[in-house]
């Protein structure tokens, strides 16, 4: 069964197109939706959840029509806003608790479901303290929580990343990733970087003013990008005079050379190459496309 | 050494229960806020000590009716005497029903969810109802079990009794839906609560000077009219014509059910502004 699947999905506000044609199709597991500021991913959050009426075209989430069924998906659905929507006031057990109810749980299921969902998403004692208290990445988990508390089929997650540090954002991602993984709930994240969502992601759709660029799994995205980053210590100019000769695609990137992959054959190459000169090999990485490089493709095509 | 074991993410097969439980989870939630219930210390303060308050009279009356053994204050007269601390407690309490959902954004947790946004509304109106109303019907039912108990000569007053409930339960909710629909208009608490203790002041202060300086022309009708400016007088109207009580006003208010089809019309108005409000907001 498809997770989301929506045809021609159009949505036009009086001076912008937010949505224009829109057909993408997911399954189960982690989604990511990638596009820029802008680009329409929060106005097709809201099309799925059945609160904003489509101008053309239709969508189903879980099989359900989002213009005549959006009370039963919003039974079966969690979401996460991208703003900041916790009253400042109450705790996280208690705005978790309520939240639950307001899902159509009962008082006893509530408590217990809140304080389950509290845990796995990471916070502690300080559940029980006022939310106005809590650090950034504390908040984010709450509305995480919140997202979770009714065991939805599916959640949708408004970049979930927003104002994380670093180390912050590898918590949330591992999260999501068990999410989708561990729990069995299916994921709709959206992100405007690609690099973040390639890390837990099944499956990327990128949309740019309204429209779809591509829509594929994850494993096709990291194949398109045919290049790797090599950083020597010295002796960089030889290591790409030496690859040149050896008929590989070189370009200089600042201190470290891009080297476009053919096949395994370029890996040795490098290997050999660096061995041979005597150089000192720091880095040897594989190309992180970046959602430039989509656009770039797109564009190219 | 004892040690938490993660037994893993549990799914939820229970019930889930429809539009009527949430409604009403809603509502309790919303009416223990308006007590402060569930919140720090701090939050109960106003609202019980003007819930004290408007129980002080209710026992003063007994007391003259068990000592002086004659009847104490009328309960038709109640809600009009006691009108400033009702007020209060609706300008005070009214912002916190409505304002933290729209300041701090979390309406759109609410519509994520099964709960539309009618229901929303109407649990929040019904919030506010029953807190008004508890703060008039508390009294009363005190003062009518004290006189029963003091068994006063002559009949007791149930007809009374009954009315300054009934009227009391239309004053509730025609200041509910007003209270609301002022409070929602702007997000920050304080300026609810001065909006909505403003617009009552103006209606208090301004409706005396009107009907003197309406009667001193000579103009005994429309000086009648003026009292129908103030919420109470106008609910108090409606009283005087259903249950044929004594006024609590100067000189009476206009006769027949026009104070009535006021009073419904404002609810009307206010469900109607309050209904806009919470479109816009929604669509954010």
């Amino acid at each position: 069964m498809h997770i989301l699947d929506t045809e021609g999905l159009t949505k036009r506000f009086p001076t912008v197109t937010a949505l224009d044609g829109l057909t993408v199709t997911t399954g189960p597991g982690v989604t990511g939706l990638v596009g820029a500021n802008g680009a329409g991913k929060s106005t097709l959050i809201k099309i799925l959840l059945g609160l904003l009426p489509p101008t053309a075209g239709g969508a189903r989430v879980l099989g359900l029509d989002v213009t005549t069924r959006g009370a039963d998906i919003r039974r079966l659905v969690g979401y996460m806003p991208e703003h900041e929507c916790l009253p400042p006031d109450v705790s996280a057990t208690e705005l978790v608790v309520h939240l639950a109810r307001m899902s159509g749980l009962p008082r006893t299921a509530a408590r217990e479901r809140a304080a389950d969902v509290l845990r796995h998403v990471g916070l502690a004692e300080e559940r029980y303290r006022p939310i106005g208290g809590y650090s950034t990445g504390m908040k984010q988990r709450v509305k995480l929580a919140q997202a979770l508390v009714h065991d939805p089929k599916l959640i949708l997650l408004d970049e979930p990343t927003n104002g994380l540090d670093p180390r912050g954002r590898d918590e949330m991602l591992t999260l999501i990733r068990r999410i989708g993984a561990e729990f069995g709930i299916s994921v709709l994240v959206t992100s405007h970087l690609l690099g973040e969502l390639e890390r837990v992601c099944d499956h990327v759709i990128v949309i740019d003013a309204g429209r779809l660029l591509r829509s594929s799994a994850i494993g096709e995205f990291t194949q398109a990008t045919r290049s790797v980053t090599v950083e020597v210590d010295e002796g960089t100019q030889a290591l790409a005079e030496r690859l040149a000769e050896l008929g590989h695609g070189v370009a200089p990137h600042g201190r470290m050379l891009l080297v476009e992959v053919t096949g395994p054959d370029t890996l040795d190459a490098i290997r050999d190459a660096t061995a041979d000169l005597g150089l000192c090999l720091i880095r040897l990485e594989r190309g992180r496309q970046r959602i430039e490089d989509v656009f770039r493709e797109t564009a190219g095509v | 050494m004892s040690e938490i074991y993660d037994i893993g993410y549990r799914h939820y097969d229970g019930p889930r229960l429809g539009r009527g439980h949430t409604t009403r989870a809603l509502a309790v939630h919303s009416l223990r806020g308006v007590f402060g219930l569930g919140r720090p210390a701090r939050s109960k303060l106003v609202p019980f000590s003007l819930a004290a308050i408007m129980v002080l009279p209710a026992i003063v009356s007994i007391a003259i009716m068990a000592l002086m053994r004659r009847a104490g204050m009328s309960y038709s007269g109640y809600a009009v005497i006691m009108q400033a601390v009702v007020a209060i407690f609706l300008a005070a309490q009214a912002p916190t029903v409505v304002a933290p959902d729209l300041r701090f954004r979390v309406l759109p947790l609410y519509l994520s969810r099964p709960v539309t946004i009618t229901e929303y509304v109407g649990a929040k109106v019904v919030a506010m109802t029953v807190a008004l109303y508890a703060l008039l019907a508390v009294p009363l039912t005190v003062m009518f079990a004290g006189e029963l108990l003091i068994d006063l000569p002559g009949p007791p007053r149930t007809k009374e009794y009954v009315g300054a409930m009934l009227t009391g339960l239309l004053l509730a909710v025609l200041l509910a839906a007003f209270g609301l629909a002022i409070a929602s208009l702007t997000p920050r608490r304080g300026l609810g609560v001065a909006s909505v203790i403003a617009l009552y002041l103006l209606a208090s202060a301004s409706v005396p000077i009107m009907y003197s300086t309406l009667l001193s022309a000579g103009n005994d009708a429309a000086a009648r009219w003026a009292w129908l400016l103030n919420p109470f007088w106008l609910v108090d109207a409606v009283q005087v014509w259903v249950f044929g009580t004594t006024p609590n006003s100067e000189g009476g208010y206009p006769g027949g059910p026009v104070s009535f089809v006021i009073v419904v019309l404002l609810i009307a108005a206010a469900m109607a502004a309050l209904a806009l409000r919470y479109r816009k907001a929604a669509s954010r």
